[in-house]
């Protein structure tokens, strides 16, 4: 494996698809997989696969809602859009993360005061 | 809500949306995204200049592994657990059919178990818990005045109307309040007139009770107004049987007691209040003055909820008291008001024995499944091999026990399935043998949704029992164990054993109680077909015959009906003889008080009294043991004669001669002088039954029905063919001569005998030998199961045996004598029993001690006998264990 790539930690993918709606409003699975690939440039690693379990995870949970549509290049494709739960799990989740990997970082940092 | 458990409920919900939707839809729209994503990636990659191979594989190395990506999605939208137990499903189905003998034993043993527990589960579900369908009727409650000096269940439970309406006004713990009287309705119809038991019920009643009419109305306050046109409401049983279920016969009206009433309703089929026929709506008008009137009203509140007896009767008891200021004539010096809840009476009867039937069953049940559980122990040891090999893979312990739990609940979910049918055709048997006022009339005995629950309870309930102990030991074993055969040389030294031979002794003992106590009901019901009723009861036809009272005032008036009538029936074709009487054997009701002239004595004489026509004797072919029976002159004549029977000889007149002697019928004196009340004894006929079957005979006089005037009278009609076939000539002719003279309960003697005098012998007696029968074949499996658990568990001890020269005879003794070792010690256990037990039921035996050598004999040697064919045949399987397989291993 690449050395250079991070794996995503499991449930962060959650996360950033939600972030990814919240940013741009309904997208379909190819659409948000571009958008993480973009975004984190060559720093994750990302089986895009994983992406369609992630989405089936959250439609189970109610934060997102699916609709079938018609894509860009006018293909039948399925749009995914966050939902009222959704919008709350993603601020939740957002303060959570802050939190932890503040915390994290201050761990960290300690180890490197030394 | 707690959001994380929000997620979980609802990604339940919706995996088991797609579950019931066979998951079918999301298959598809997934691939096709996923599809999708790849060709969208490919298209890519072939823009940024990549052949189609090359960028066909680069997608697919961005996307990932589809295989797995699907087993993810399929773990995300279904059950993984589900999926496991359908599978366990299956595979237990597969096994258990490959081991037919073993399920099909274990599902018997287990349907016997449950189905009786069902049955009588049934029985007291809806005897017990909820025999009437009326709105509270677990509240409704009767009061009686209960004096002091009274036995614990005695009391006067009739009031006057005054006493109804004081005990409705001035109660504080009722919230609703009926009374009900009886009266034998003459209803006359075209051809002749019948009586109906109807009641008159109090405004309300049928408000207080709750159920709306079937067909109809209900009667309305205006009905029971005074002066109101009179209506009256059927109960569906006599519809159906007196009007074939006829809807016409609505809002018609019918000559009841001479009155033209209009039927308004029919009643839904559990109503059943008073077990009238018919109810007459009245109001209670208050008596003036200190006339209270007669105490013929039965009432029956509603307690308010959540108040106690105890509080409601002092309460009542308070009215009472008032009550019995102003008519002391009707109360006692020193009472208090008892409520009884209704049916009480009925029911309470039958409550400790249902319980203890309960409890016997509950026993069987336990019985049953430690039985399968010994099988299955059985069974386990021939799988050790295959559940090493499952260890071997990877299996784990739970994973075992589970595969072993989910085989336990299929012979469980079978052997309830079976059960069901055992129930219902048990509950069915029940009822058809259940002798009459058992139960309550609204009460209906069927296998209804809280029956269910409970079999399908049990079922869920009993693989915990029979199947977690199996399992758990026979998953406990490490995984080389089975391979070295270490501990077999030692075999059967588990801790367990003493329980599993403690069951089979108790399952013996028990057994055998009950197969003897069947053995002695049985000999005891043929003592009493047998017993001398004193009359001969085939070929008869009996009737009541009702005599409207305003014309049959006068005895010269009975006799002016019957005479005639008598030489009618007597000329009929098919007809032997005709007689009437006052009652009928089994029972006599009047009681005379009795002086014999010469004969002075301190104590009260009593006699039982009947009034009959001359062939009455002739017609039931009584023996006439001495003297002479009445001359139709005698009975025409109305002459002061008498027949007395053995008893009242024995009795009264031992040692001397009854003939000629007069006696003194107290009950027949009046006020008028020359009325005389005492009667010359011309003969002495034989015993006839007159007191039930186990009760010895009373003293009876037999006397001309000339002599003494009575309304309520039957008719006997002896038979040259089946009687049944008489009833129609005999109306027509009881109806020729008067129209109005009403007609009730038509019945051959022999069925009315059989109703009043066997059916609850015969009730206890099937009861028993179905529990007998059940035990005898739990025995049979219990003896069967332990022994071969036991020789399954000895078969390498058996081949080394063997090998060393044991023969095939001594192996099958020792397997044998294990065996019937435990039976003996049982049935010590079981005789024991049974004579403590057989105290208890020998009040109800005729002829037979509880101790009956031959039925102990006879019941010792079936189940010794059963027993032996159970120790048999694992011993035989024994016997024929080959040294070389059983000592392969070592």
């Amino acid at each position: 494996m690449d050395t250079k790539k991070s794996e995503v930690l499991q449930g962060t993918l959650d996360l950033m698809i939600l972030k990814t709606l919240h940013a741009l409003g309904p997208l379909h699975g190819f659409g948000i997989a571009r958008r993480i690939e973009q975004v984190s440039g060559d720093i994750l690693q990302l089986n895009e696969g994983t992406v369609y379990t992630s989405l089936l995870r959250l439609q189970q949970q109610g934060c997102i809602a699916a609709e079938w549509g018609t894509s860009e290049n006018n293909r039948k494709a399925k749009f995914y859009s966050l939902t009222r739960r959704g919008q709350k799990q993603l601020e939740l989740e957002t303060e959570n993360w802050e939190r932890i990997s503040g915390v994290i970082g201050r761990v960290l940092r300690l180890e490197g005061e030394r | 809500m707690n959001p994380k458990w929000e997620f979980k409920l609802r990604t339940c919900a919706s995996r088991l949306h797609v579950l019931l939707r066979r998951q079918d839809q999301p298959d598809d729209d997934f691939n096709s995204e996923v599809q999708q994503h790849l060709q969208m990636l490919t298209e890519r990659y072939v823009a940024q200049g990549l052949s189609k191979e090359e960028a066909a594989a680069a997608a697919r190395r961005q996307f990932g592994n589809t295989t797995l990506l699907q087993e993810d999605r399929r773990d995300l939208q279904i059950f993984p657990l589900l999926e496991e137990l359908w599978h366990d499903l299956r595979y237990s189905l597969r096994t258990l059919w490959k081991a037919r003998g073993f399920a099909a034993v274990s599902i018997a043993t287990l349907a016997l178990g449950i189905g009786a527990a069902t049955a009588i589960f049934s029985v007291i579900d809806n005897v017990l818990l909820a025999p009437f369908p009326y709105q509270g009727a677990a509240r409704m409650v009767f009061p009686r005045i209960h004096a002091a000096q009274e036995a614990q269940d005695e009391g006067r439970q009739g009031y006057t109307s005054t006493e109804v309406l004081e005990f409705a006004e001035n109660n504080h713990v009722f919230d609703g309040i009926t009374a009900a009287k009886e009266d034998l309705v003459l209803y006359k119809h075209g051809e002749g007139t019948e009586q109906l038991y109807g009641a008159h019920v109090t405004p309300g009643t049928f408000e207080f009770f709750g159920l709306p009419a079937l067909h109809g109305r209900l009667a309305q306050p205006h009905d029971y107004a005074p002066g109101a046109p009179p209506v009256f409401v059927l109960r569906y049983k006599t519809w159906k049987e007196r009007f074939n279920g006829d809807l016409s016969v609505l809002n018609k009206t019918f000559v009841l007691n001479g009155t033209a009433r209009t039927l308004i309703g029919i009643m839904p089929p559990r109503f059943g209040w008073y077990d009238a026929e018919i109810y007459i709506p009245e109001s209670l008008t208050r008596a003036a003055g200190l006339a209270a009137g007669s105490p013929e009203w039965f009432l029956v509140g509603r307690l308010r909820p959540g108040l106690s007896r105890q509080q409601a009767e002092a309460d009542l008891t308070l009215v009472a008291n008032r009550l019995a200021k102003i008519y002391p004539q009707a109360y006692p010096a020193h009472f208090t008001v008892q409520l009884r809840k209704l049916g009480e009476s009925v029911i309470g009867r039958f409550e400790d024995t249902l319980y203890t039937v309960l409890a016997a069953v509950g026993l069987l049940l336990l019985i049953a499944c430690s039985n399968v559980a010994n099988l299955m122990l059985a069974r386990a040891t021939t799988r050790e091999k295959e559940f090493a090999l499952r260890t071997a893979l990877g299996a784990s312990r739970a994973r075992l026990v589970r595969l072993l739990m989910v085989e336990s609940l299929v012979l469980a979910m079978a052997g309830a399935a079976l059960g069901m049918f055992i129930a219902w055709g048990g509950v069915k048997s029940l009822v058809a043998g259940m002798p009459q006022d058992l139960i309550p009339a609204e009460t209906v005995i069927a296998l209804n949704a809280p029956v269910l629950m409970f079999t399908l309870g049990v079922a869920a309930l009993t693989p915990l029992i029979f199947g977690l102990l199996p399992a758990l030991q026979s998953s406990r074993r490490d995984l080389t164990d089975p391979l070295r055969d270490s501990a077999k040389g030692v075999g059967g030294g588990f801790q367990g054993r003493w329980l599993r031979d403690a069951v089979v002794v108790g399952e013996v003992a028990l057994s055998l109680t009950l197969l003897i106590g069947a053995g002695l009901l049985m000999r005891s019901f043929v003592a009493l077909r047998k017993a001398n009723l004193g009359l001969r009861a085939d070929h008869v036809f009996e009737t009541a015959v009702v005599l409207p009272a305003e014309r049959y005032k006068k005895p010269e008036q009975v006799t002016g009906f019957f005479r005639p009538l008598l030489a009618r029936l007597k000329a009929l074709p098919g007809v032997v003889d005709a007689a009437e009487s006052s009652t009928l054997p089994p029972y006599s009701f009047d009681t005379s008080k009795l002086e014999i002239a010469g004969k002075s004595h301190q104590d009260d004489w009593q006699t039982l009294l009947q009034t009959v026509s001359e062939q009455y004797f002739r017609t039931l072919r009584v023996e006439l043991k001495r003297g002479r029976t009445f001359s139709e002159e005698e009975v025409n004549d109305a002459r002061k004669v008498a027949v007395v029977n053995q008893t009242f000889v024995r009795r009264y007149l031992p040692s001397e001669t009854p003939l000629g002697r007069r006696v003194r019928l107290g009950s027949l004196e009046s006020a008028d002088p020359r009325h005389d009340s005492w009667f010359e004894i011309i003969g002495v006929a034989g015993d006839v039954t007159n007191n039930g079957l186990q009760a010895p005979v009373e003293p009876e006089v037999w006397i001309p029905y000339t002599t003494a005037g009575s309304e309520g009278r039957v008719l006997l009609v002896r038979t040259a063919q089946d009687p049944s076939t008489m009833m129609e000539a005999v109306r027509k002719e009881v109806w020729a001569a008067d129209s109005g003279v009403g007609l009730a309960y038509p019945s051959t003697l022999e069925d009315r005998l059989s109703k009043v005098l066997y059916a609850g012998p015969r009730f206890g007696l099937v009861l028993m030998a179905i529990f007998g029968c059940i035990g005898l074949f739990l025995v049979t499996v219990g003896v069967y199961s332990v022994l071969a658990y036991s020789t399954a568990q000895k078969t390498h001890e058996i081949g080394i045996r063997m090998a060393l020269g044991a023969e095939d005879g001594e192996v099958l003794r020792m397997v044998v004598r294990t065996g019937l070792r435990l039976v003996l010690a049982g049935m010590a256990i079981g005789v024991a029993m049974s004579l403590v037990l057989g105290q208890l039921i020998g009040a109800q035996l005729k002829d037979v001690t509880a101790y009956d050598p031959p039925t102990l004999a006879a019941t010792i040697v079936l189940l010794t006998m059963t027993a032996a064919i159970a120790c048999w045949i694992p011993a035989r399987k024994a016997a024929r264990v080959d040294p070389m397989v059983a000592l392969r291993y070592e």
